[in-house]
């Protein structure tokens, strides 16, 4: 369990020079799944979209294809129980939550959307102060959560029925059928194209357009 | 000292011995003079000679001359047959004869019976009258009796029931048949038991078919070409064998059944037969095949191992209550004038859905519950049977998963009807993409297939947002930002 107190954060040796000020925000497990998640989501879309489009492109034979997307898959699926697990069994699991009240919240979250809409670019700092156990603005918060405890399982449900659809064909049949769960796949597919590329975009709003790129693998909220 | 007082006693007693003596020769003599006289008498009746070639007869025969006694207490069983040799025997004398009859339609019905292989065959001590009862001293059809036959085909399918009474299990596994359901129709064709088994000649079928592909191929001779063409009919040509372990090549009653012959193409007939042989087929595909289950449920053996022949999806009306392909009973309209009928109402909606609504197939009060179900199927039979060696299996997915080769392939709507066979009839090849059929074809999807243009349009916005989105963004704070430097300057 770690401290709450950002002053009694123990500084990890990391390979990346930091300052001594900074925020240690991202532990290991974390930037483990989120760089394992990132790298899987992008061959899971180039793949998928093989898979879909295969008569577009020719880099690789369908049945290279829909392997990679399987196997890459399960990686991903069992990926996912690291960041759960993290989660659910440290108190880092207030950074989606600091505090549940729902005014504050939206009016926090309202401040973020002028942030990101005007004031970032007149260089106000941002309303969000990043701590330990506060990490994400409103915005991400509410995003982060949509997709990780909804999107994200119902595309990894969905791609496991796909996957035997002989083994899950009761829960396919329940659901409304195969087309059903093919639609709702391919739709979740269709919004993560969209956001990997918004994301990788916000991704490079920090100090400089490098500054969040590296404090996700030091783990560290660079002072800026 | 007795003889000595009998002899020299009494004079007058050696000539009454003496014409005793003559009395008892003379008597004798004549008993054994009339016994030679009497023995052509007591002997059998010789049999007649076209009857005796047989071994049974002989053994008759021999018991007749050299114990008459036992003939008193011979097997009832051997008096049958005994019986039952000298009725042949009377028919054949004339119908061992080349000899026709002229029917009532006008053709010549061959009446001869070769004598020597019905004799020899299993019906041999079969009594002719078993089989032709109609037929009787007077009964016998001639001018004179004014009996006459309609037609060859009619006398023989009179005669079909006749097997009954011996050969009960096969007659039952035949009734069961799709021949058997086509002769009851009305079928001039379809095979009748004599069309497969020379009633007077009858052989083993074991092993009948290999070389000749008789008599399967009497009806069926495109069907037996191909086979005797794809790996299984040149395995059994070269030798049998069709892997190095094994198990003999299979010809047509090994998949088909000799005696209750079914339609394989109905539901998954056609696979269970193929993996009563290839027992390891779900693990060799599940090797490399992902979704095995699915693909061995949804495509048939021959689309990837008749790799030249065509194929088709084929949709099939299922029954998910009783869990079977949906069947037409007796007397109901075709399902395609019934769908039809809907269309010529001129009410909105796909005419299937409100069939369906209607009550299908179902028997009034019954729930019917019907889907469309898809499989990858070749286009005919004869397509079913090129079967070709392993390695020239299809194995490349794009084969059916390219985009846009959906709409290449031809659609059947298929239903099994009454009598086992599946009747398919062609349907757009829109009707897979056709919003009207969603849902009756709710279950239908290849990947690659890219059913939908709708989703297509909506990658290309996601697309687009992910690139506006941060141009736009970016655009937008360099704008603010020149316009705020415009400002202070």
């Amino acid at each position: 369990m770690m401290s709450t107190n950002p002053a009694e954060q123990k500084r990890p040796d990391v390979w990346i020079k930091t300052k001594d000020s900074d925020l240690y925000i991202n532990p290991l497990p974390v930037r483990i799944w989120h760089w394992l998640n990132a790298m899987g989501f992008v061959v899971l879309i180039l793949t998928g979209t093989f898979i879909r489009y295969s008569d577009r492109f020719d880099l690789m034979s369908f049945e290279t294809a829909i392997k990679t997307h399987n196997w890459v898959a399960f990686a991903v699926i069992a990926n996912y129980f690291v960041w759960l697990g993290f989660y659910l069994f440290s108190d880092r699991i207030t950074v989606y939550h600091p505090e549940l009240n729902f005014r504050k919240f939206f009016d926090k979250a309202f401040k973020q959307m002028m942030y990101y809409g005007y004031g970032i670019f007149r260089g106000h700092r941002s309303p969000h102060k990043v701590l330990p156990h506060d990490k994400f603005n409103p915005m991400q918060s509410i995003t982060y959560q949509i997709i990780m405890l909804l999107v994200v399982p119902v595309q990894f449900i969905t791609g496991l029925m796909m996957w035997d659809i002989k083994r899950f064909e009761v829960p396919i049949a329940m659901v409304g059928g195969l087309n059903v769960v093919v639609t709702a796949h391919v739709l979740i597919y269709i919004f993560f194209v969209a956001f990997t590329m918004v994301h990788a975009y916000m991704g490079a709003l920090g100090a400089t357009p490098a500054t969040h790129f590296r404090e996700m693998f030091t783990g560290y909220e660079e002072e800026h | 000292m007795m003889v000595r007082s009998t002899t020299g006693g009494s004079g007058a007693a050696l000539p009454v011995l003496t014409v005793f003596i003559a009395c008892c020769m003379v008597f004798s003599g004549g008993l054994f003079a009339l016994q030679t006289k009497e023995t052509p008498v007591t002997e059998p009746p010789v049999a007649e000679p076209s009857v005796t070639v047989t071994p049974a007869e002989e053994i008759v025969v021999t018991e007749k001359t050299a114990e008459p006694i036992a003939e008193e207490v011979k097997d009832p069983a051997a008096l049958r047959l005994e019986e039952t040799l000298k009725i042949n025997t009377k028919c054949l004398r004339c119908h061992k004869r080349e000899r026709t009859k002229l029917l009532e339609d006008g053709t010549e019905m061959p009446l001869q019976v070769h004598k020597d292989d019905y004799l020899a065959s299993a019906h041999g001590e079969v009594r002719c009258t078993s089989c032709h009862r109609a037929i009787g001293k007077r009964k016998h059809p001639s001018k004179s009796t004014n009996i006459t036959i309609a037609s060859q085909r009619e006398y023989s399918v009179d005669l079909n029931n006749s097997c009954r009474k011996c050969h009960m299990p096969k007659y039952k596994q035949y009734k069961g048949s799709v021949h058997s359901a086509l002769v009851a129709q009305g079928s001039e064709e379809a095979p009748l038991c004599s069309s497969c088994h020379n009633p007077h000649a009858p052989v083993s079928m074991v092993d009948y078919q290999a070389e000749t592909g008789l008599p399967c191929k009497n009806c069926h001779e495109n069907i037996f070409n191909a086979y005797s063409e794809s790996v299984h009919g040149q395995a059994r040509i070269n030798g049998n064998t069709i892997r190095d372990s094994h198990i003999q090549a299979p010809i047509c009653s090994d998949c088909h059944h000799s005696h209750e012959v079914t339609a394989l193409a109905i539901g998954d007939v056609l696979r269970t037969t193929c993996i009563a042989c290839h027992e390891n087929v779900t693990l060799l595909h599940n090797q490399w095949l992902p979704n095995t289950g699915t693909h061995l449920d949804i495509v048939s053996c021959a689309v990837c191992h008749a790799p030249f022949a065509k194929r088709k999806f084929d949709l099939h009306l299922y029954d998910n209550i009783a869990q079977v392909p949906l069947a037409m009973k007796e007397g109901e309209a075709p399902i395609q004038d019934q769908l039809q009928a809907i269309a010529d109402e001129g009410i909105e909606g796909d005419p299937l859905e409100i069939w369906k609504a209607r009550g299908g197939f179902g028997q009034e009060g019954q729930a019917v519950d019907i889907s469309l179900r898809s499989r990858m199927e070749v286009m005919s039979g004869v397509a079913a049977h090129q079967i070709a060696s392993k390695s020239f299996a299809v194995r490349t997915c794009e084969s059916c998963h390219e985009p846009g080769w959906r709409q290449k392939q031809n659609v059947t709507v298929s239903i099994t009807q009454p009598d086992g066979r599946i009747q398919s009839f062609e349907a757009n090849r829109e009707t897979l993409s056709s919003v009207k059929a969603i849902e009756s074809i709710s279950d239908f999807y290849a990947l690659g297939g890219k059913p939908s243009k709708l989703l297509d349009i909506l990658l290309l916005l996601a697309l687009a947002a992910g690139i506006a989105i941060p141009v736009g963004h970016f655009t937008l704070g360099k704008m603010i930002k020149e316009y705020m430097a415009r400002g202070e300057k």
